[in-house]
């Protein structure tokens, strides 16, 4: 095995195996547990990282365990799978590292840093399989690993809470699981790479977008994303706003973006499913006045956005949709992390107790504006770039419908994040006692995302030429 | 009977017999007894099977039909762990350790002798022989609850040997002969006058049925298993009902030729009681207020996948049939005997006085964990692939209704199994999970050890894959 292969074994074996170690640290001592944890998830990202040359330099990388009737786990490399590993585990790092301090005050942390870690590694396992199958199995352990850390407070309304995330994404993955074995129905194969450019079935395609949806949250199974984000602490409803989320859009680019040739009527219908997504739920977090809420809301609004270029079948919008992953999971991390730094020091989520806490707290007052202006999409922020080239691919051949749909959706980004901004940074405190600031790893962590963010607007050149590379090389059917 | 495998009849049997005597003085020696005789056959049969040449050389060494090995293996591990856990369990004063323990072991020979005949008659002696041991056991804790049990057990399975002795009668008139060869070749042969052959075959399905707790004959297993003593209801549930029922079914299944589009009706009949079965059990199951009966609707629901694939009875379906079988057996023994765990140190199975179990119990809580989710098929756990071979087979065969019916009661499965997660694990702490503390480390072993095996199974797939297709061979000819 040489060293590209090793990584990749690592990269998933590590974190999955690794996790069921964290309890035995716990044994030891709690500051081994939690260093452990947070080596696991560095070390992910390493191995995940580390793939970026070998793809770029000699293609894809892979590594097969042979299993019968042709279920194999392929664990795969290529440009798609190592940029999607690269950004999510580095956002699950950066929340394990943040939830050092933020978790250090309740109960049940052994179990936290296991499911966390766990989710990691089946995050891994599920982007760099290859065949239909395994994303499956791996979909489910993070379904798993959800439930529990949704649950993580264990009262009724959350453990009830835990478990309509679980069973709303449990019963999305069974409807992909029906269009999988429609799949290999008809091809005998489950394999995407023996699949490149096959045709597929609107039924079967229909039955797996079930599952992407409620796995990102789209309408109509939307719901579970706010609820699972109010319960439980902020880091959880991060790990499912910035990463779980991600997965459904990663299935939908792997599946329907490079491997099948999707009917022209299922892309419309993404169109137009997420148009509606994306309307509703920017309409909703205008109104709410939880923090936590807000932001789920946006990301439910965000993903549709990300739908758009991967469903517009242009090279443009799906260099565009590649792009926004990575912004939105930087920006949308940082904003999530900073809500819980407020919420932890204010001891509230309503926005309407907090106002004018950019005095005592300007360093998160400083990280959430710039990545609120990311994720609206203003220049020179990376988040600009992501979402003019979506609509620059859109308008040269989607609909004059769906795009004002989207047009107007992201107007209202603006507003509902300016509101956000306005009622928890400005104005007139109301009814608290001018916090103090975040511990120094909390807060230096959504500062680090939020200059990344700024970052990667002035360096896009070299995510942009990687993004265009993986749709030159990998696209089918694109124009 | 298949003379290789007599042993693993007839030792249990001379210990069953030895016990009286021996434990006589000192009562401790029955439990000695009992788990040396089931762990020496459990070692005995673990180097059969899993010795490495076997592994490597695709289990093709294996003797008999390979079907009968893998259940003998499943009837001594779950005896095992029945009377390991029995051995912690049992207060010291109960009356009768003696007759428990040799009830126990004859009911393992039963099994055995059930598993390895290879003619109808034999087979419907051990399953008579099983019943009436079975019937014995749910008493074992004279309670008033036990008795009813065991009566509502006795009631409605003697209609059912009733009805599969007169199976049995008109399979004798009609072929002269009831071994199962004799049955298999008619029905291979085709001969257009199957009749009254296919008659005396329903008959003895439905008396299985009626054994195996299908629905709409499902009523007497939660009260049997709710009765029954607390590790006698892991026994019942894990491997009893299966050996009695449903292993008879799916060996009837292969005989009669469903693959080949014989006794066509049989086969639709099967089927649409799987289904009805999966979903009445499914559904039941949600309701439930007691742990122990929530458990039975799930059997139910689950010996529902194993008919409904039986009663296809094509290559692949025979393979999830036996599969299911085997994790059927794996998880509902951790369940059962978690629930007896629950029952010892917080006093009862009522899920409306329990919560919050996991922060007193969490070795408890994390068995019970792995074996719901292979039970509702979550993957990578064994339940999930025996229930993506059941599916896929219906798949193939063009019955995608029931594919995508059977796939779908799985969330209900999931459903009634975070209602009883929720209620006695998950959630804030009760009063009875702060009175309450971890059993000790002896009545954990059997759950971790099954809970390792349902994981194993798993991620070793492909090696089990590799037995149960060799079974499927040569169980089909």
């Amino acid at each position: 095995m040489d060293l590209p292969i090793k990584m990749l074994t690592t990269a998933v074996a590590v974190p999955v195996f690794g996790a069921f170690l964290i309890p035995f640290a716990g044994r030891v001592s709690s500051s081994a547990r939690n260093a452990f944890a947070v080596l696991l998830g560095l070390f992910t990202f390493a191995a995940a990282a580390s793939l970026l040359s070998p793809v770029l330099g000699r293609g894809a990388v892979d590594y097969v365990i042979a299993f019968p009737r042709g279920f194999d786990l392929i664990l795969h490399a290529d440009l798609l799978s190592v940029f999607m590993a690269t950004v999510s585990s580095f956002v699950s790092a950066v929340i394990l590292i943040y939830s050092l301090d933020y978790i250090s005050h309740y109960e049940n942390q052994t179990e936290y840093y296991t499911m966390v870690v766990l989710f990691l590694g089946s995050m891994m396992g599920l982007v760099f399989s290859a065949n239909l199958l395994w994303m499956y199995v791996f979909w489910e352990m993070t379904g798993f690993a959800s439930w529990r850390l949704v649950g993580f407070f264990r009262s009724d309304r959350d453990v009830a809470k835990a478990n309509k995330t679980i069973l709303v994404t449990v019963f999305g993955a069974l409807c992909m699981l029906i269009g999988i074995i429609m799949i290999y129905a008809n091809y005998g194969t489950l394999d995407l790479r023996a699949l490149h450019g096959q045709a597929i079935t609107f039924t079967a395609a229909v039955f797996i977008l079930a599952g992407i949806l409620s796995k990102s949250a789209t309408l109509p199974f939307s719901t579970w994303l706010p609820d699972a984000g109010v319960a439980p602490s902020t880091v959880t409803s991060l790990l499912h706003a910035a990463v779980l989320v991600k997965i459904g859009v990663y299935a939908y680019a792997r599946i329907f973006g490079v491997t099948f040739a999707a009917p022209e009527a299922f892309s419309t219908m993404v169109l137009y499913i997420t148009g509606a997504s994306a309307l509703i739920s920017a309409g909703a977090a205008l109104v709410e006045t939880d923090i936590k809420r807000i932001i789920a809301y946006s990301t439910i609004s965000q993903l549709a956005f990300i739908f758009l270029g991967l469903a517009s079948g242009n090279k443009t919008a799906f260099i565009g949709a590649i792009l926004y992953i990575l912004m939105h999971s930087v920006a949308k991390g940082g904003l999530f992390l900073c809500a819980g730094i407020i919420e932890q020091k204010t001891h509230t989520k309503d926005i309407n107790r907090m106002g004018g806490l950019f005095r005592s707290m300007p360093f998160t007052g400083a990280a959430f504006g710039l990545c609120s202006l990311s994720i609206m999409g203003i220049p020179p922020f990376g988040g600009f770039f992501g979402k003019y080239l979506v609509f620059a691919g859109a308008a040269q051949n989607g609909s004059l419908g769906v795009l004002l749909m989207f047009l107007f959706g992201a107007m209202m980004t603006l507003l509902y994040l300016a509101r956000l901004f306005y009622k928890v940074f400005l104005g007139e405190p109301a009814g608290h006692e001018s916090p103090k600031e975040g511990s120094y790893t909390m807060v230096a962590s959504v500062m680090a995302l939020a200059l990344i963010s700024l970052a990667l607007g002035a360096f896009i050149y070299y995510p942009a030429s990687y993004a265009s590379l993986l749709t030159a090389t990998l696209g089918v059917n694109l124009q | 009977m298949d003379k290789g495998l007599l042993a693993y009849l007839l030792i249990p049997l001379l210990s069953a017999v030895l016990i009286p005597f021996a434990a006589r003085a000192r009562r401790r020696l029955a439990d000695v007894i009992a788990n040396v005789t089931l762990l020496a056959g459990l070692a005995n049969l673990a180097w059969l099977v899993l010795r490495p040449s076997m592994i490597s050389g695709g289990f093709a060494d294996i003797p008999g039909d390979g079907l009968t090995l893998l259940l003998v293996g499943a009837v001594y591990l779950v005896g095992f762990c029945v009377t390991f856990f029995s051995a912690w369990f049992m207060e010291d004063g109960t009356p009768n350790r003696q007759a428990y323990y040799s009830l126990i072991l004859v009911s393992v020979a039963a099994m055995t002798g059930v598993v390895s005949a290879t003619d109808f008659f034999t087979l419907y002696v051990f399953i008579e022989v099983l019943a009436v041991t079975s019937f014995a056991l749910i008493t074992t804790d004279d309670s008033g609850r036990g008795v009813e049990g065991a009566l509502k057990y006795f009631f409605l399975t003697f209609p059912a040997s009733a009805l599969i002795i007169l199976g049995i009668s008109i399979l004798m008139l009609t072929l002269g002969s009831l071994s199962f060869d004799n049955l298999r070749i008619f029905m291979a042969s085709g001969v257009p006058s199957s009749g009254p052959v296919t008659f005396g075959a329903a008959l003895m399905l439905l008396g299985f049925l009626i054994k195996s707790g299908v629905a709409p004959f499902h009523t007497w297993t939660p009260d049997a298993y709710q009765g029954a003593y607390a590790p006698v209801s892991a026994h019942l549930a894990g491997i009893v009902t299966k050996i009695s029922g449903v292993y008879a079914l799916i060996r009837m299944a292969a005989l009669l030729h469903f693959f080949d589009g014989r006794a066509l009706a049989l086969s639709d009949l099967l089927m649409f009681l799987g289904m009805l079965s999966i979903a009445v059990g499914a559904v039941a199951a949600l309701r439930q207020k007691d742990f122990k009966r929530m458990l039975a609707f799930s059997s139910v629901s689950q010996v529902g996948y194993i008919v409904l694939a039986a009663g296809l009875g094509t290559p692949l379906a025979i393979m999830g049939a036996i599969f299911h079988l085997f994790n059927h057996a794996t998880f509902k023994t951790v369940l059962f005997l978690n629930s007896a765990s629950l029952e010892k140190s917080a006093g009862t199975t009522d899920m409306e006085k329990l919560g919050g179990m996991e922060h007193a119990m969490p070795w408890t809580s994390w068995t019970s964990v792995v074996a719901l989710l292979s039970t509702a098929g979550v993957p990578p756990l064994s339940g999930f692939w025996s229930k993506l071979l059941i599916i896929l087979a219906l798949w193939q065969a063009g019955l995608k209704t029931y594919a995508v019916l059977a796939l779908l009661f799985s969330i209900v499965t999931l459903a009634y199994f975070m209602v009883m997660q929720r209620k006695v694990f998950f959630g804030k702490k009760s009063r009875a999970a702060e009175a309450s503390a971890e059993v000790s480390a002896p009545l954990l072993a059997p759950a971790v050890l099954m809970s390792a095996l349902i994981v194993a199974l798993g991620l070793l797939f492909p090696y089990f894959y590799t037995y149960v297709r060799m079974v499927a061979e040569r169980i089909l000819i």
